[in-house]
C-alpha cells in the first residue's frame, strides 16, 4: 500500500489533489490542513510520499522541506511541490530546500499522475 | 487516462473558500488601514492578505475562473512587493485593494447565482498595476532585545521578532513551551493541531517551530507565545510540566515605537456545511411533521372507534417528543452568528463615509448570539439601509457638526444581542442630527407627529423620502416601509425608533432567532381552514353576548357596515375575515381573534376555532399567490394546503383602505 500525505491549508485544493491520483493502484491518502500537521503526522506513521503547498500560514511549505531534510528518517522522502502559476522564486527556494519536484498549478489529473508515477518509481501508462 | 477529475465538482467548495478569505482579507485591509492611521505598519497583516489573494488565485485557475484569476493575480503581485518590502502599503494603496476584493466577491456571487461572469475589469487591473511595485520601506528593525535559543531565532520572521518586543514592552509574558507529539497522544486526539487551538485562546501564538528533540529520539513543536496567561495554563494548553515552559526575557533598554497589535483569529472546531443542505434536511423534517399529525389523527379516529389505543398512544407522544428534539437539532445547525452575519457592516460604513465625504466612528457591539440563516438573510438588508440612511442622512457633514458643538466624526453604533431567549435585538444608533418631524410631516401631508410611535408610522409609509433629491447611497435600495415589512410583517419582529433633534435617532429592530417551525391556531372562516401563528395573536374572544356596535360605512352602498368591539372600555376595530378574502359568508362568526398591531388592537371575527398545533410554514414564493396578509401556506396533515395568514399585516392595509 502506497501512503501519501497531502498538505495544504485549503480542504478544495487536498480533495482536488486527491481525485488527480485516483488511478494510483492501492493508495492510501492522508490529509494535513498546516504544515504543523504535516510535520506531525510525518513523524508518527510511515508515508512514501508528499504532496506539498507552498503558500500556508504557520509555517510554509519551504520550512516543511527544509525540516524533512533535516530528519534521518525522512531525508530521502518524495516531496513533490504544488506552487501556483508566477511564484517562481519559491519554487527555486523548495528546490533549493530539498523538494524532489514541482508542479504548477492549474494542473491536469495527468500532468499530476506523471509526477507522481515518477517519485514512486512507478511504470507510466 | 481515466477522467476522475471535473473542475466543476469542485466550484461549490471553491466559492466556500473563496468567500472566506476574502472575509479575511477585508479584515486585513482594514486593520492596515487603521494601523496606517496611527502611521505604523501591519506586517502580520500584509501576510495573511497576500497569503489569501495567493489560495484564492491558485483555486480559481484550478477550477477555471479566469477573471478572478486576472484580479488574484494583479493583488497578489502588489502584496508580494508589500510583502517583501516589510509589510507596508501605502494609504491609497488600500482602496484600490478593497476594489478589487469587492470585484472578486461580486465574481463569487454571480457563480453562486449561475450569473454568466464578466471579464476582469480592465479599469481595475491597470489600477492595480499602477500601485508602486516597491512599497515604502519598512523602518529598520528594532534590535533584537530577548533572550531565546538562537536555532529558534534563526526561524523568526521581522514580524515575529517585533510581536515579542512589544508584548515584553507591554508587561506581558512571552513563553517558549514544547509540545511533543506521540502516537499515544495521537491517538487521545492530541495533536499539534489542537494544541495550538487551546494555546491560541489564551496566548497570541508568535510562532511554532518543529525542532529535533534534544533529550529523546523524534520531534517536538516549540511554541513562542505572548499572552497574560499564567506558566500554568500554558503548561497545561501544550500538556507540559510548568518547569518546561521557558520565559524568553528582555535583554536590554527597549527601543520605541508603540505596541503593535497582532490579534491571533481564534479557531474553532468546526465543519462547512452547504445551506441547500440544511434546508434539504429541514424540509424531509417537514413531511415527518406532516405524517405524525396523521398518526395521531389515526390514533384519534381508532379512539372514537373504542380501541384501546394507550399503548400507540404512548408511542405517539414519545415520537412528538423525539421530532422536536431533532427540529431542535436541525435548527441549531442553521444558525449563524451574529458576529457572522454583521462582519461586513465595517467596510460597508467605511465605503459610505468615503462616498459622503463624512467622519464617520463606528461602534459595533455584538453578541453571541445566533440566529438562523434564513432570518439573517432577511434581516441584514434592513440593517444595510439603515446604516445607509443614518451615514447619507442623519450624521451631518464635519462643518456642521463642529458649529454644532460636536466632535467633528459622527458616531455610529451598530448593537446586536439576545433579548429574552428567542429574539435578536438590533440597534442602530447615530449622533447625527435627529429626524426633522416638521420635515417629514409636511412631505407626508400628515400633522407632525409628536410621539416616536407617530413618527415612526409617517417615516413607515411608502415612498416617503425626507431627501430632496436622491443621493448616491440612499437612492436606491429600501425604504423604511420595507423594512418595516420584513422585521414586523415577514418575522413576526417589532421595529421601533427614537429620535432627539439635535442628537441622533435609535433604530431598534427585535426578530425572532428562528422562525421555520410555528405554533399556530387553525381556524375555519367562510368555509376554509386557515392557520394564525400563536405569537402573533394577543386574546381569542367569543362573539356571544359581547357588546358591539356597528353603523353603515359611509358612502357604501353595498350594505358594509363599520363595526367597533368594546373591550373593557377599550374600543377595538371588528373585521370580517371572510369578507377581507371574499369568501362566502357562512354566518357563523362567533368568535374573534385578537392582534396587536403597533400597540392597537384589532379584532377579526371567525366561523370557528379547530385547535392549536405546531405547524412548518413554507413562504408563498410565487407572486400569483402572494397577498398582503397570507404569510405562507401549510400541510397539517390532510394533504390539502392550509394558508397562514398575517392579521397583524393584514390589519395595517385595511385600516388604511378604511381610513
Amino acid at each position: 500500500m502506497t501512503e501519501i500525505l497531502v498538505v495544504d491549508d485549503s480542504k478544495v485544493m487536498r480533495e482536488m489533489v486527491v481525485a488527480c491520483l485516483r488511478a494510483l493502484p492501492s493508495s492510501e491518502f492522508a490529509h494535513a490542513g498546516s504544515g504543523l500537521e504535516a510535520i506531525e503526522k510525518l513523524s508518527l506513521k510511515r508515508c512514501d510520499l508528499v504532496v506539498l503547498d507552498l503558500n500556508m500560514p504557520d509555517i510554509g511549505g519551504i520550512e516543511v522541506v527544509e525540516f524533512i531534510r533535516g530528519q534521518d528518517t525522512l531525508k530521502d522522502l518524495p516531496i513533490l511541490v504544488v506552487t501556483t502559476r508566477g511564484d517562481d522564486t519559491s519554487r527555486a527556494l523548495a528546490l533549493g530546500a530539498g523538494a524532489s519536484r514541482f508542479m504548477t498549478k492549474p494542473f491536469t489529473p495527468e500532468g499530476l499522475l506523471v509526477e507522481v508515477r515518477a517519485l514512486l518509481d512507478l511504470p507510466g501508462l | 487516462m481515466p477522467a476522475s477529475f471535473d473542475a466543476r465538482e469542485f466550484l461549490a467548495g471553491f466559492l466556500v473558500e473563496a468567500a472566506e478569505h476574502l472575509v479575511s482579507a477585508n479584515q486585513n485591509l482594514l486593520a492596515v488601514e487603521a494601523m496606517l492611521q496611527k502611521g505604523q505598519p501591519h506586517p502580520r497583516a500584509v501576510r495573511d492578505l497576500y497569503r489569501s489573494l495567493h489560495t484564492i488565485k491558485g483555486l480559481a485557475s484550478m477550477v477555471g475562473i479566469e477573471p478572478i484569476v486576472d484580479i488574484s493575480h494583479a493583488m497578489e503581485a502588489v502584496l508580494r512587493a508589500a510583502d517583501r518590502g516589510g509589510g507596508r502599503l501605502a494609504p491609497g494603496m488600500v482602496d484600490v485593494l478593497l476594489k478589487g476584493t469587492r470585484a472578486i466577491e461580486e465574481a463569487v456571487g454571480a457563480l453562486e447565482h449561475g450569473r454568466p461572469l464578466a471579464p476582469a475589469p480592465a479599469t481595475l487591473l491597470d489600477a492595480l498595476a499602477l500601485l508602486p511595485a516597491q512599497a515604502p520601506q519598512a523602518a529598520p528593525s528594532s534590535e533584537e532585545t530577548f533572550t531565546l535559543d538562537p536555532a529558534l531565532r534563526s526561524k523568526l520572521g521581522l514580524a515575529d521578532k517585533e510581536q515579542i518586543t512589544q508584548g515584553l514592552l507591554a508587561g506581558r509574558h512571552v513563553w517558549r513551551a514544547d509540545f511533543v507529539p506521540s502516537p499515544q497522544r495521537a491517538a487521545e486526539g492530541i495533536t499539534i493541531t489542537t494544541v495550538r487551538e487551546a494555546v491560541g485562546r489564551i496566548a497570541e501564538i508568535v510562532k511554532v517551530i518543529p525542532i529535533q528533540r534534544q533529550s529523546a529520539p523524534g520531534i517536538a513543536f516549540a511554541l513562542l507565545v505572548v499572552t497574560d496567561a499564567d506558566v500554568m495554563a500554558i503548561a497545561q494548553a501544550v500538556h507540559a510540566d510548568a518547569e518546561q515552559v521557558v520565559p524568553v526575557v528582555q535583554t536590554a533598554p527597549p527601543p520605541g515605537p508603540e505596541p503593535l497589535g497582532a490579534a491571533e483569529v481564534e479557531r474553532v472546531g468546526t465543519i462547512r456545511v452547504e445551506v441547500t443542505r440544511l434546508d434539504d434536511a429541514l424540509d424531509k423534517l417537514s413531511a415527518l411533521v406532516v405524517t405524525r399529525y396523521r398518526l395521531e389523527r389515526a390514533t384519534a379516529d381508532l379512539a372514537a372507534r373504542g380501541a384501546d389505543v394507550r399503548a400507540l398512544a404512548f408511542v405517539v407522544q414519545e415520537n412528538g417528543r423525539q421530532l422536536r428534539h431533532l427540529r431542535a437539532a436541525i435548527t441549531r445547525a442553521r444558525m449563524i452568528s451574529v458576529a457572522d452575519m454583521l462582519q461586513r457592516v465595517p467596510l460597508l460604513v467605511r465605503g459610505l463615509a468615503q462616498q459622503t465625504h463624512k467622519q464617520v466612528t463606528l461602534d459595533l457591539q455584538v453578541g453571541r448570539a445566533e440566529l438562523d440563516k434564513g432570518v439573517a438573510d432577511r434581516i441584514f438588508p434592513a440593517v444595510v439601509h439603515l446604516l445607509r440612511n443614518a451615514v447619507d442622512h442623519a450624521l451631518e457633514s464635519a462643518a456642521e457638526r463642529t458649529a454644532a458643538g460636536k466632535p467633528e466624526a459622527g458616531v455610529l453604533r451598530v448593537s446586536a444581542h439576545e433579548h429574552g431567549t428567542s429574539q435578536l435585538e438590533l440597534r442602530v444608533t447615530d449622533d447625527g442630527r435627529g429626524i426633522d418631524r416638521d420635515k417629514v410631516a409636511t412631505r407626508a401631508g400628515r400633522p407632525v407627529p409628536h410621539s416616536d410611535e407617530a413618527l415612526l408610522e409617517l417615516i413607515c409609509l411608502p415612498g416617503l423620502s425626507t431627501m430632496d433629491t436622491t443621493t448616491t447611497t440612499s437612492g436606491r435600495g429600501m425604504g423604511m416601509d420595507i423594512i418595516r415589512r420584513i422585521t414586523v410583517d415577514q418575522l413576526g419582529g417589532e421595529l421601533s425608533v427614537k429620535s432627539v433633534a439635535g442628537a441622533g435617532t435609535t433604530f431598534t429592530l427585535r426578530v425572532p432567532l428562528t422562525v421555520t417551525i410555528i405554533d399556530a391556531f387553525l381556524f375555519m372562516s367562510g368555509n376554509q381552514r386557515f392557520a394564525v401563528p400563536v405569537a402573533s395573536v394577543e386574546e381569542i374572544v367569543d362573539l356571544e353576548g359581547a357588546r358591539i356596535a356597528s353603523w353603515p360605512r359611509p358612502g357604501s352602498s353595498t350594505g358594509v357596515q363599520t363595526r367597533i368591539l368594546d373591550r373593557g372600555g377599550t374600543a377595538v376595530p371588528l373585521l370580517a375575515l371572510q369578507s377581507v378574502f371574499r369568501l362566502p359568508p357562512d354566518g357563523a362568526g362567533r368568535r374573534a381573534i385578537l392582534v396587536r398591531r403597533n400597540g392597537e388592537l384589532i379584532a377579526y371575527e371567525v366561523d370557528r376555532m379547530l385547535g392549536q398545533q405546531e405547524v412548518v410554514v413554507r413562504p408563498l414564493e410565487d407572486p400569483l399567490v402572494r397577498r398582503a396578509g397570507l404569510s405562507g401556506a401549510t400541510d397539517i396533515g390532510d394533504g390539502k394546503p392550509t394558508l397562514v395568514v398575517d392579521l397583524i399585516g393584514l390589519g395595517g392595509s385595511l385600516l388604511e383602505a378604511e381610513a
